[in-house]
């Protein structure tokens, strides 16, 4: 039997207002929407802003929650619906492309800072579905299956536009992996 | 999984928004039924008040326009009588001529 969260918590937020359980929602999750929304926009007033719009529309669609694993894959894809749209919106696009993106000058350590950085400016380099392809892959670590059915496209998209990401990446990031080593 | 692939994983870690994120967002929560109402309130009121001002114009156009049609008839109407009386005299000038 399935109860939707409202029901579960004995509440019908709509009638009541701010509801206990929307808090806890939001405070479970933000840092999973957040992240989503920050890696892709890379600007983090404008993800903060999105961010809040996600869960608002949670809100709006409470009643139709049926558990948490719903309300993870909802959360994640409305998130990803929505940083897609905007950037289709509001030409969010950076205009240099990944191919025109200049190498680091020296190899950096993998906890580097600003090696991080680097990365997070690469995928900001990609197209907007490749991009959050390779957020929801490495941030939330889905596979290209649960990906292809958030995203509502083919697994085999998904697994094409991944293998050019992160060749692309690897590319630019010059990176040797230890096995590749002399 | 490659050394890269963790090299990803590791820079798009999950990382928290702002501190008062959750409240700010509970807070915009509290407010919709008022928000909404009033954008609802804000957009039925501008389509009556577009309604009413198609209706006025649209009227005012089609009152002018018989106005015209009721004066252009009134006008054709008193022409045709001058016609007629000029016609009139015409035709009596001529039947006297004639006898």
């Amino acid at each position: 039997m399935t109860n939707s969260l409202a029901q579960e918590a004995g509440i019908q937020p709509a009638a009541v207002g701010i509801t206990q359980a929307f808090e806890a929602a939001v405070r479970e999750h933000q840092a999973m929407v957040y992240s989503v929304v920050y890696h892709f926009l890379q600007d983090r007033s404008a993800a903060e802003e999105l961010a809040q719009e996600v869960f608002l529309e949670l809100f709006r669609h409470w009643h139709e929650i049926e558990s948490r694993a719903h309300r993870v894959y909802w959360l994640r894809k409305v998130a990803s619906r929505k940083c897609i749209d905007q950037t289709r919106r509001r030409k969010f696009r950076n205009h240099v492309s990944l191919e025109e993106t200049p190498e680091p000058f020296t190899w950096m350590p993998a906890t580097d800072p600003l090696l991080k950085r680097y990365i997070e400016q690469l995928l900001g380099k990609l197209q907007d579905v490749p991009r959050m392809i390779v957020i929801l892959r490495y941030q939330e670590g889905l596979e290209p299956a649960e990906i292809s059915e958030l995203l509502e496209m083919p697994v085999a998209t998904v697994k094409s536009h991944l293998q050019r990401s992160l060749a692309l990446l690897r590319k630019k990031l010059s990176f040797v992996s230890p096995e590749e080593k002399p | 999984m490659t050394d890269f692939e963790d090299q990803l994983r590791r820079a798009f870690e999950r990382q928290e928004p702002s501190a008062d994120f959750a409240d700010r967002v509970v807070a915009r929560a509290s407010r919709p039924v008022k928000v909404a109402m009033y954008r609802y309130g804000r957009k039925w009121l501008s389509s009556a008040i577009a309604a009413a001002l198609i209706v006025a114009l649209g009227g005012g156009y089609a009152w002018e326009r018989h106005r015209q049609g009721e004066e252009a008839r009134a006008q054709l109407i008193q022409a045709m009588e001058i016609t007629s009386s000029k016609l009139e005299k015409i035709h009596k000038k001529v039947q006297g001529a004639l006898r």
